[in-house]
């Protein structure tokens, strides 16, 4: 499975889920498959997607919230595994993209070599659902059920590394811009104010 | 903390109509999050590192909902980097409430380096901060929540030794 067609087919199932990005090959990958601004793209603070998302499902929990993290930004902090499983948010859904290296660098190797299973470390740390899928037809046979299933959960996506660099390139806006548009975005769909009556 | 400044300050935190808050707790700041967590209207969060609880905040705040991280001050410096890639770097205000430890009636030898280096730190990244000495300023949290929110970056506000432990504790 390559990243680019598992991410398709979570783009295609998303519906109403507010999503949020790890940088680098997860964040592009989605802008590339979705073009959607109510998603937020990391830029910075590797390893802490995980922890942004929570805050944002706890603060919006009607709202499905979904989580594309990747295998490198995960183990910056697995800590998060334990603070999201403790809060438990039921409209909370964890992705992560598994290639074993660091692709945005080039494609260098992972700690660990392949060897980690991130959903046994998930249901260790308490979350009631988590689990690996390695191939595309399993993926779409199982993504129904998991759009539907109550968070928090946590689906591995054990993806090809690429050779080298990935080269889908990064959303067309960052910054400042990131924060008006994602802002504005939520605002718009869901009739919640982000931002006070003069603009900040 | 003399619970009744832990009692001001979570009053205060109400006025400013906060209703989540994320921590990780060093003992000046362990009154008020236990006040906190025992507020029903409040919605706590216990991380495992401080810069979780500086992202929680950053996703709450697109979420229209007004939040605050406490920590020690060791814990700030840990997040130095993610306040910087985030917060800064998309200009989302994040409040946070830090115990200002290393001070000159903080004898403690681990807090040390802490003591000098924490605010010419945040001079260095532009980050605004307010120290809090004695109980009749505590009145001032909406004012800075209100300077964190329209200066859109992190926004520190210190408590002093003084303060949560009281004029001549040991």
């Amino acid at each position: 499975m390559r990243a680019r067609e598992a991410i398709d087919v979570l783009a295609r199932q998303r519906g109403g889920a507010v999503a949020v990005c790890a940088l680098g090959m997860a964040a592009n990958e989605w802008w590339a498959a979705t073009k959607s601004e109510d998603s937020f793209y990391m830029h910075g603070a590797m390893g802490f997607a995980a922890s942004f998302a929570l805050g944002l499902a706890l603060s919006l929990p009607h709202v499905p919230v979904w989580l594309i993290n990747a295998d490198g930004s995960l183990c910056m902090n697995l800590g998060c595994l334990l603070t999201e499983a403790s809060q438990a948010a039921r409209n909370l859904k964890h992705f992560v993209v598994d290639n074993g290296v660091y692709q945005t660098v080039g494609g260098l190797p992972m700690v660990n070599g392949g060897r980690t299973d991130y959903a046994a470390i998930a249901r260790a740390a308490g979350f009631p659902r988590a689990r690996t899928i390695e191939a595309l037809d399993e993926l779409e046979r199982q993504i129904p059920a998991i759009t539907a299933e109550e968070g928090p959960s946590l689906t591995v996506l054990r993806v090809d590394p690429e050779k080298g660099f990935l080269r889908t390139p990064p959303m067309t806006y960052e910054g400042p811009e990131m924060k008006y548009r994602f802002g504005r975005a939520l605002e718009r769909r869901l009739g919640i104010e982000v931002f006070g009556p003069q603009g900040y | 903390m003399a619970m009744d400044v832990a009692e001001r300050i979570h009053e205060q935190l109400t006025r400013c109509g906060i209703t989540l808050a994320a921590s990780l707790p060093d003992d000046w700041v362990a009154p008020l999050i236990e006040r906190i967590a025992a507020d029903n209207h409040i919605r706590h969060v216990r991380v495992a590192r401080e810069a979780e609880a500086v992202a929680i905040c950053s996703g709450a705040f697109f979420g229209g909902v007004r939040a605050v991280a406490l920590m020690g001050a060791t814990g700030l410096l840990t997040c130095t980097g993610e306040l910087a890639t985030l917060n800064l770097r998309h200009q989302i205000p994040v409040f946070l409430i830090v115990s200002q430890r290393g001070s000159i009636d903080d004898h403690r030898i681990y807090q040390e380096v802490q003591g000098r280096r924490t605010i010419p730190l945040l001079q260095a990244y532009d980050f605004p901060y307010h120290i809090i000495d004695r109980a009749d300023d505590v009145a001032s949290i909406p004012d800075a929540f209100e300077t964190c929110r329209m200066q859109k970056r992190p926004f520190v506000l210190f408590l002093t030794r003084r303060l949560v432990k009281g004029e001549g504790a040991s």
